[in-house]
């Protein structure tokens, strides 16, 4: 209780707070929608886990964290809900609105279809991080994202501070900021976009993720976060958003959004932690298809079973929930579960279903202080046979598929081609095609070319524009991004060529065999709907996979053999033969005393004068003392 | 100091220097010979060793058995009720179970025509995506319908299923699976793999619907038996002898022979008793299985890729049963698994003599070297031989006026005779460029013409030899000695060019080429000798290529009692041609067989009517 009355007092305190950007941002013109879609975008922390059971036994579950500080309390370092560590980041490197992702696995779009949030959350395999920084010249700019990027590294235990210059892009048509920026195309915002394809997103990752938020994982949705079940995940995906949201009739804030979205496969995610292998399950417990003919004690054809099971959250993340955050907003549900209305959903005790209009979702609230579970049980079945739509969501179809592969082989060079297909019957769709790729791939930009499948005459129109960045050798990397369209219920590939440059020897990586990964292509399908509340630029986002380049690779034990064999050969052959060859050779006693012989003989020499000078006895013992030596 | 070198330009000036040549292309061929027979021996052969520490064969439990068999049997009853029915049918089926299990299924359809026939089929493969992988690489598994000799492959197919249904309920895969099914052993992967990698014609090939990442492994299964088996035979051989990394033969066999306790075999060696005899005999299929260059199962089109891969065939009778074999594959794919690099720290080139014993290609390469270098010494000396004015004959000229006996009895060592390279470059070049008409005729030609086509252009190529020598003879200028020395030297030097580096590619082909023209180093123009001349015809034409070809195709195979024919191996090269990529054909019919006219022309040759160019030096 104590605790509740402190927080009110803070938020209290906030809204007094009166920030000078206010007025400024009144003037800025439409909010974002994303601001706009929440309730209230001043509430200052809240938190939901939406949970969709996809198909193919597969469970999407959509953890989002957000929450605002006002931009005054911000300057003057009083922070509340926002994370310290990052915020001082943030000041530090003039980060006006920061967006970071770390991405595991694919998501595979023909069984799950349309993405979560649209594509808006997620990035490439690996880490992708792009940032609008505040600069006046393109120096200071990219001095602040090294400041940045080493700052993050440090922060996210991540490899960060290895996006250098040629990993690092200025995208010009790809991104636009999402946040209320007074002046968002001003001389002095600089956006710049770095990836690291090759970076296994793991533990290591989660633990500073979870720390930022406001109950750090000890209670509320956070408290099912376990790094063993996300990352036994299919698919999974964690995004930092900074922005500054400015509503049109109040202050402005920054808002942090942290969101993790995954997706499970219910069989894996079911096995005991303490029996994790999947050992073929004794005979009598399988599910058979007892209608094929051959069905008996030892024959099995077995059943699809699986693709209805009934799972609740302490199954597949191990434990339930534990209770709420008490900083949450109380009118933000904190679990929904989309699935239809006409599903039986057991919800533990204490928790008050509330079913939403759209017959296809429901939230569940829950007392504070109570563990909160919830049981799907399998939906019931007729003679077997089970319609996907009635006991699924039905997977909203996505705008654009996508597929990108090499092509060609050999060590010289290759060839990339994009698969793009777009599944709708009668809409056209714009995007732009957005490759960083790194300098030892050389693209030949003459050889790029769209063709639709099966119309080979139809070729020119569809790309529209073409924005190229050459590479420049171990200091850039290419940029590319072209935008075009894809004519209904057609499928375009989209081609290049490249060359693969030879690296010096000590710039392959250790495992240089196994090849360099190539980022993932960026795909932003340009939103058409520009009605009232609908201004995003992106009406739908996605990325393909990484790829994997194999550069020509020396066999990195010749050189070691070749050095080893050398410095012997010279070792034995060479200083034999420079000892012959340089030095005089003369019997010992004719040469020259050497180094100590001879200091020694003169210091006795001189002692000998000196003492005899003096006449006294020590020089008989000093005398005694060398023939000691 | 100075006397030794004085002594070395005396020697270089002695005329016993220019008998050496065919001495030492003698020593070069017998030693060539005499070391690859020395291989098996312990001292020059090597134990086998995992050079990739990354791979850990035979480290991890295996699982795979139990209820899963239960689930064999059922698929098997399911594809046993596709026997004989189309690939369109067959494949429907088995998209549906791979569908059923949630892979990824694609299908591609392929056409390729030679000798007059057409092999078409359809493809049908199925992906497993890695749980947590992204796609940036993959490793396959191959089941065959049918396999090299045509059996229906009728425990692979369920087994590769089965494991299908195993491997999905792993999260530990760092790559993804890919399950091929292919209609044939040969057509069907070469058009897979052609496709995978965009290097395909796409008028005959279609483009595959879905594709994953970078291929770093393959294992093809060829699984004909119903009953239980022994052991596993290891079959590796790639198209054109290529080979894959050394350290995935030896992951299987560590896994199948240390761990599951079964034998292995290699080169159809049924039994192996790692005597030298034996060792000797598994080198030497070895050889000729990569000097015929054909595809030997599934795995042989992915090599050229760079793509790893084997093909396991269970045999004998023993109590092994189909898990056992789904554990070795189960095994092999943990170790694949582990890969954080490409296949690339063993050997590329060896030749096993035993599943554990292997020479490496520093030890084996001299042989052909020494065997093609003798061709290049023979050469070399021919043209220093042109270019001097010959002794003998100044000998025999004793008849002439004493003045010119005089002035050729001391016959100024610096002497050089001009060298009439005309008709010799002329020659050879012809020769080499008509080559191209049976790589052509055998390669285009239709099945049922294709036995004609060779007796008509054996009795072509027998009698070519005496219409280029009698056109020699009877040409205006007729032919001199300098000339069919200078014929011989550029032929012998283009025969030792070739096969020293046809050597680096495929050893055993070279090797073979080099041993059956050894004659040719040593047959000369012997027109005072007819014995002399018809016992070097004799020997050449039955080391020709047409006879050679002929003699194989007749010569009972490895394990059949009969040879395969003429018409099945002529069919079956311009299969290898058209479909795999094969060259062996151009090895034989535009290196070697131009060599051989050569040497038979210069057998039959009848210099020495023109003595003016002598005076002329």
């Amino acid at each position: 209780m104590r605790r509740f009355f402190a927080s009110f007092l803070l938020s209290l305190l906030s809204f007094l707070c009166f920030s000078p950007y206010a007025a400024i941002a009144n003037a800025s013109s439409a909010a974002d929608s994303i601001s706009t879609s929440i309730s209230d975008s001043r509430s200052d922390y809240h938190e939901q886990l939406i949970l969709r059971p996809l198909p193919l036994s597969a469970l999407l579950a959509s953890f989002n964290f957000r929450s605002n500080t006002s931009l005054s309390a911000f300057e003057a370092h009083n922070f509340r809900f926002f994370p310290r560590s990052l915020g001082q980041i943030l000041q530090h490197a003039g980060t006006r609105e920061l967006h970071l992702r770390f991405s595991l696995g694919r998501w595979d779009a023909e069984s799950w279809g349309a993405r979560p949030w649209n594509g808006a959350r997620e990035g490439g395999t690996g880490v992708e991080m792009w940032a609008w920084l505040e600069a006046e010249t393109d120096e200071e700019a990219d001095h602040k994202w090294l400041t940045l990027t080493n700052a993050l590294s440090g922060l996210f235990c991540a490899s960060l501070n290895f996006i250098d210059s040629t990993r690092t892009t200025r995208p010009v048509m790809s991104f636009q900021p999402e946040g209320n920026h007074i002046d968002a195309n001003a001389a002095n915002t600089h956006l710049l976009y770095g990836v690291l394809p090759h970076e296994v997103v793991c533990t290591e990752n989660l633990t500073p993720f979870l720390k930022l938020l406001p109950c750090k994982g000890k209670a509320g949705i956070a408290s099912l976060l376990d790094g063993h079940k996300l990352f036994d995940s299919s698919w999974q995906t964690m995004a930092i958003d900074i922005r500054p949201v400015c509503p049109e009739d109040g202050e402005c804030v920054l808002q942090i959004e942290q969101s993790i979205d995954m997706v499970l496969d219910i069989d894996r995610s079911k096995r005991p932690r303490d029996n994790p292998i999947p050992r073929p399950p004794p005979a009598h417990d399988m599910k058979c298809n007892t209608s094929k003919p051959y069905h008996a004690h030892d024959t099995c054809f077995p059943t699809d079973s699986a693709a209805n099971q009934d799972w609740s959250l302490s199954q597949i993340f191990g434990r339930p929930i534990k209770g709420t955050c008490p900083l949450t907003d109380p009118t933000v549900s904190p679990v929904c579960i989309q699935v239809p209305d006409s599903r039986i959903v057991f919800a533990s005790e204490g928790a008050i279903e509330k079913k939403n209009p759209d017959q296809t979702s429901r939230c569940f609230d829950f007392p504070a202080e109570n563990d909160f579970e919830v049981f799907l049980p399998a939906p019931e079945t007729q003679d077997g046979s089970v319609v996907v739509d009635q006991h699924l969501v039905k997977p909203e179809t996505p705008l654009l598929y996508a597929e990108r592969s090499f092509t060609g082989h050999g060590q010289e060079r290759g060839g990339v081609q994009t698969i793009l297909r777009n599944p709708s019957p009668d809409q056209e769709v714009e995007f732009i095609y957005m490759e960083s790729l790194p300098w030892f791939m050389r693209i030949y930009l003459h050889t790029i070319s769209a063709r639709v499948d099966g119309q080979p005459g139809k070729a020119d129109s569809l790309i529209q524009e073409v924005y190229y960045r050459p590479a420049v050798d171990r200091a850039r990397g290419t940029q590319l991004e072209v935008r075009m369209t894809v004519p209904p219920a057609s499928t375009v590939f989209l081609t290049y060529d490249f060359e693969k440059s030879i690296l010096r020897y000590t710039e392959y990586p250790p495992d240089a065999n196994r090849g360099f990964d190539v980022a993932a292509a960026v795909i932003t399908i340009l939103n058409r709907d520009k009605s009232v509340g609908n201004s995003r630029f992106a009406a739908y986002n996605l990325r393909t996979t990484t790829l994997l380049c194999n550069l020509p690779t020396p066999d990195f034990s010749m050189p070691y053999n070749v050095i080893i064999f050398t410095s012997t050969a010279i070792a034995l052959a060479f200083g034999g033969m420079f000892n012959i060859l340089v030095r005089r050779f003369v019997a010992a006693n004719e040469g020259p005393e050497n180094g100590l012989k001879k200091g020694v003989n003169r210091l006795k020499a001189k002692l000998a004068a000196m003492f005899k000078k003096r006449g006294s006895t020590p020089a008989v013992m000093l005398d005694g003392e060398k023939k000691m030596e | 100091m100075p006397r030794l070198l004085a002594s070395a330009l005396s020697l270089r000036r002695d005329p016993r220097l220019l008998k050496l040549p065919p001495y030492l292309s003698l020593l070069c061929i017998v030693v060539g010979v005499v070391w690859l027979f020395l291989l098996p021996l312990d001292d020059y052969s090597r134990r086998t060793y995992i050079s990739e520490n990354a791979l850990l064969p035979g480290q991890v439990h295996t699982y795979f058995g139990g209820s899963d068999q239960n689930v064999f049997r059922a698929y098997k009853h399911e594809t046993d009720e596709l026997a004989g029915k189309g690939n369109i049918e067959v494949n429907d089926k088995l998209e549906s179970i791979a569908k059923g299990l949630g892979l990824k299924v694609g299908r591609q359809n392929f056409t390729y025509s030679s000798a007059g026939n057409t092999h078409s089929g359809q493809n049908i493969y199925a992906i497993l995506q890695a749980p947590r992988g992204d796609a940036t690489e993959a490793i396959v598994l191959v089941a065959a319908w049918k396999n090299v000799k045509g059996e229906p492959n009728r425990s692979g197919v369920p087994l590769v299923l089965t494991l299908a249904r195993y491997f999905k309920r792993w999260s530990l895969w760092s790559k993804d699976i890919i399950f091929l099914f292919t209609p044939d052993s040969i057509a069907g992967p070469q058009a897979w793999v052609d496709a995978y990698h965009d290097a395909h014609d796409s008028s005959r090939v279609a483009s595959l619907p879905l594709k994953s990442g970078a291929l770093q492994g393959a294992i093809a299964l060829d699984y004909t038996r119903e009953t239980r088996f022994q052991s596993v035979h290891i079959v590796y051989d790639g198209v054109n002898g290529q080979l894959p990394n050394l350290d995935l033969i030896n992951s299987v066999n560590h896994v199948a022979g240390g761990q599951m306790g079964m034998g292995v075999a290699i080169q159809e060696m049924w039994k192996h008793s790692n005597s030298y005899h034996d060792r000797l005999q598994t080198m030497l299929r070895g050889m000729l299985k990569q000097g015929l260059g054909l595809a030997s199962g599934p795995h042989s089109s992915f090599i050229p890729y760079h793509v790893d891969a084997v093909t396991l065939q269970p045999f004998g009778d023993g109590w092994q049963d189909e898990m056992a074999i789904g554990r070795v594959i189960e095994g092999t794919f943990r170790s694949l698994n582990n890969l954080l690099e490409h296949l690339h720290q063993s050997f590329f080139f060896y030749f096993l003599m035993q599943k554990e014993r292997f020479v490496s290609i520093g030890t084996y390469l001299p042989s052909a070297m020494l065997v093609a270098a003798n061709f290049t010494i023979m050469a070399i000396a021919l043209w220093v031989k042109s270019g001097q004015p010959e002794v003998q004959k100044v000998i025999t000229e004793k008849t002439e006026t004493a003045e010119e006996a005089e002035k050729l009895a001391l016959p100024n060592p610096h002497a050089a005779m001009e060298r009439d390279l005309f008709l010799p470059l002329v020659l050879v070049a012809a020769c080499q460029f008509a080559g191209v008409v049976p790589l052509y005729l055998f390669n285009h030609l239709s099945e049922s013409a294709l036995i004609p086509a060779f007796v008509l252009f054996t009795v072509l190529s027998a009698i070519l030899p005496f219409l280029l020598s009698n056109l020699l003879h009877t040409s205006a200028t007729s032919t001199t000695t300098q000339q069919y020395h200078l014929i011989r030297s550029f032929s012998l030097l283009l025969l030792g060019m070739f096969l020293s580096s046809l050597a680096t590619l495929n050893f055993s082909l070279a090797f073979l080429v080099g041993v059956f023209s050894a004659p040719l180093t040593f047959v000369r123009p012997c027109p005072n000798s007819p014995i002399l001349k018809w016992l070097s015809m004799a020997v050449l034409y039955i080391l020709s290529p047409t006879t050679v070809v002929f003699v194989a195709s007749v010569l009972p195979d490895l394990d059949e009692k009969v040879g395969c024919g003429l018409g099945e191996v002529l069919r079956q090269a311009a299969f290898a041609w058209d479909v795999t990529g094969t060259y062996t054909p151009v090895v034989v019919w535009c290196v070697w067989w131009p060599a051989w006219i050569v040497g038979v022309v210069s057998v039959l040759g009848r210099p020495g009517a023109g003595d003016g160019k002598v005076k002329n030096a």
